[in-house]
């Protein structure tokens, strides 16, 4: 365990989780028979979390799981296993970017790539880590090369994969064309497992390219391919180091995606976007010129560093995101403030096929390097499997709107109120 | 010798640099290579075009190689590339040569994959052309001569050669008979697609659907309006045909493939920054050639036809490691 701390995240919860496995999906044993249990009135939480998990009474796909295994189906019985963006992979959870950040590049993410691996669960490598870090360098691998690395000797070869982004400043060292060329890459590439994406934005700084703090000596550095500035005073010691944003329009997505898709002929293409107000006409964009899957990060997402305006005030929450996206055209990916099995299940009955794992990894793998994020996932995974067959389903493709209710929207039952009377007063 | 399992598939690679120079058939391709080589600077200089000799490397090189991956070089410290192709110096060139052709060598470090289509190696040879006020169908025009020229002159000067390759001067009857065809990317689509062949509409024809295509006629023909994202951004679109470009591929007959790719020129600076937007390029890179963009680069059109492609056209030989003195296949280190 580092020093690492995310205010504002459920960071206690998360290191339980990375220390305990499963037995974290419920109260302590010890209460059981001494303590009473039910739910408060009102959920804490942003829309996404006050949105009610339902399940209905009457449950046909029960009784068809029912005839299938001749026998009553448990939790247990439920299949997780998933296709997210042309990877195959064992949970409904991906490995989100952990950015080039001091906290995402270091040996916690090669941790986080091992365990991502073992777990069978796509890995997302994110921007700028070869203009900051270099890819092939003398003495140690590069932060990149050691992630994949990691990742390729820990995965069986079947599921999950690796996906690696490229920002407009990763556009200058080539991060594409020196992946897919690399000897290195090809038992990926030969078992579809390599997938390339388009970083258009994130979560916790819409608007913003990434951003890191560098010492003296990193700043100089940076200078060649980034805007660094002196902003925490003379004799601070550090440097903000900011990567553009890049130009995006309609066209522009449509053609980089499709470039993408020519150019790299063998690996999955993913978009990624920030939740900006036309994020449903930009995930369609994307669909449409063959994206393989797009990731939504709502405002509240983020590993990274991000100014303190941005980080409670700009960008739309993931759930209106989710819902201006209405049924997806093709694969969407969720991402922010994502760590526990219901919100998981929320984001894939809103439309997604999968929810990424940022901060809540990064905190498992700083909790236990060897098995932290295995246990939170293995924890989640519990949760999933209990909620969507108490849903009365057994595959976590079939979640759907029907199985959560939004107070905050909330839908007339149709049939409630006959249409000839109206709205009640 | 073989080269283990490259993309998959066992590819028969070249033997011991060594080894390699003595073989007979490399002697007879480079009797070949020095005739076309010659009767292409003698049709070019016949038409007024100027030989420059291209530069090795710079700030930037050519980014329109698929999935391919330019070598870094530190040039005083600042980090350059080896030419991928002298593209954007061809282009510039314009502004003080209306006519002109470089044979260029070029590098990329191409995907290993690549290694098994039997046209890839990753240094390898371009004839550059560039002319100012031409038409895409003027460059077309030029690349036929060039190409019809070329034919005829080696098979003039060094029938014997061809014959000990087994090469029959009836293969080469219908391109020095007829015109060339001319085929739209949606129509090439359209024929794979018949034939059952999964090809993208929105992408490149890829390896094996253009060897179909190639395999399946007995004379060149070109390919005209590629998609918009398949090519690099210096191709013009088509103002009348948005999401088309104004460009063309010469492919060989008898599964050669490709031989020249060629556009009329995007020459216009606000065009071409959205362009270059659009294949996830920086343009801020690109500074010493946007420069002259701004200062005004006459409109005009080119192509470029790969050497060793067209030797192993010539010769009849199957893979383009047989017709290179020095061969490096994709994804294998050699000397």
């Amino acid at each position: 365990m580092t020093a690492l701390r995310a205010a504002g995240f459920p960071e206690r919860e998360v290191r339980a989780r990375a220390r305990r496995g499963a037995a974290e999906a419920f109260p302590a044993a010890d209460a059981y028979g001494t303590e009473l249990f039910g739910g408060a009135p009102e959920t804490a939480g942003d829309e996404l979390d006050r949105t009610r998990i339902v399940p209905p009474v009457f449950m046909p796909r029960r009784l068809e799981k029912l005839i299938e295994l001749g026998r009553e189906p448990m939790p247990d019985d439920v299949d997780l296993s998933t296709e997210i963006g042309g990877l195959r992979s064992a949970l409904p959870v991906y490995l989100s970017a952990f950015g080039s950040t001091r906290a995402g590049s270091g040996d916690l993410s090669v941790a986080a790539s091992r365990q991502a691996a073992r777990l069978g669960i796509p890995m997302v490598i994110g921007e700028n880590m070869v203009p900051v870090h270099g890819y092939r360098r003398t003495g140690a691998p590069s932060p990149l090369l050691a992630r994949i690395r990691a990742y390729a000797e820990a995965g069986d070869g079947g599921t999950g994969g690796i996906v690696v982004q490229q920002s407009t400043e990763d556009a200058d060292s080539e991060v594409w064309n020196l992946v897919y060329s690399d000897p290195a890459s090809q038992e990926l590439l030969h078992s579809g497992r390599l997938g390339f994406e388009l970083k258009i934005g994130q979560g916790a700084k819409p608007g913003l390219g990434g951003m890191t703090v560098l010492d003296a000596e990193e700043a100089a550095r940076a200078a060649r391919a980034f805007a660094v500035q002196d902003v925490f005073g003379a004799d601070a010691g550090r440097y903000l180091r900011s990567a553009t944003p890049g130009t995006f329009t309609e066209e522009i997505v449509r053609q980089q995606v499709r470039f993408m898709r020519n150019n790299y002929p063998r690996a999955r293409v993913w978009v990624k976007l920030p939740p900006g107000r036309d994020v449903a006409a930009a995930a369609r964009t994307a669909w449409r010129a063959g994206a393989d899957a797009v990731t939504v990060d709502g405002a509240e997402g983020g590993t990274g560093w991000a100014p303190r305006a941005f980080l409670d005030q700009v960008g739309l929450p993931l759930a209106e995101c989710l819902r201006r996206i209405g049924e997806p055209e093709g694969c969407l990916l969720a991402s922010g403030r994502m760590w526990e099995g219901t919100r998981v299940v929320r984001a894939l009955a809103l439309g997604a096929r999968a929810a990424g794992l940022g901060r809540a990894a990064l905190l498992a793998v700083d909790e236990d390097p060897g098995h932290g994020l295995v246990r939170l996932a293995e924890c989640l995974a519990a949760e999933v499997r209990l909620i969507v067959s108490a849903l009365g389903k057994y595959d976590v493709a079939a979640l759907s709107a029907e199985d959560v209710w939004r107070p905050d929207a909330p839908e007339r039952v149709p049939g409630r109120v006959p249409e000839t009377i109206g709205e009640r007063p | 010798m073989h080269h283990g399992d490259i993309a998959g598939t066992t590819v028969q690679g070249p033997s011991p640099l060594g080894e390699h120079l003595r073989t007979p058939a490399l002697r007879s391709a480079m009797l070949v290579q020095q005739e076309a080589l010659h009767a292409a600077r003698e049709f070019l200089r016949d038409h007024g075009f100027v030989e420059l000799l291209p530069p090795l490397m710079g700030p930037v090189t050519d980014p329109g190689a698929r999935g391919a991956k330019p070598i870094d070089v530190d040039y005083y410290g600042h980090p350059y590339k080896l030419m991928t192709s002298a593209y954007l110096y061809k282009q510039v060139s314009l502004r003080g040569f209306e006519r002109l052709f470089f044979i260029a060598p070029n590098v990329r470090i191409e995907p290993p994959e690549t290694a098994t289509t039997g046209r890839h190696l990753v240094e390898f040879h371009q004839i550059d052309v560039e002319i100012a006020g031409a038409s895409r169908e003027e460059a077309m025009e030029t690349a036929s001569g060039l190409l019809k020229h070329v034919v005829t002159r080696v098979c003039e000067r060094v029938p014997g050669v061809l014959r000990d390759l087994g090469r029959e001067p009836g293969f080469f009857a219908e391109l020095l008979a007829s015109p060339f065809g001319v085929l739209t990317h949606a129509e090439a689509v359209a024929r794979l697609r018949d034939q059952g062949h999964p090809q993208s509409p929105d992408a490149e024809i890829d390896w094996v659907g253009e060897r179909t295509l190639s395999e399946q006629t007995a004379r060149p023909f070109f390919i005209t309006d590629y998609p918009k994202g398949s090519r690099g951004f210096y191709d013009r679109e088509n103002a009348h045909e948005p999401g088309t470009l104004r460009n063309f591929d010469l492919i060989a007959h008898g599964g050669y493939g490709e031989l020249v790719s060629g556009s009329e020129r995007e020459s216009d600076y606000a065009t071409m920054i959205a362009r270059m937007r659009e294949s996830a390029e920086n343009p801020a890179k690109y500074d010493w050639y946007l420069r002259n963009v701004k200062d005004g680069i006459p409109f005009g059109s080119g192509f470029g036809m790969g050497v060793e492609r067209l030797v192993r056209f010539l010769t009849g030989l199957d893979a383009v490691w047989k017709v290179s003195a020095y061969p490096k296949l994709p994804g294998v280190v050699a000397p």
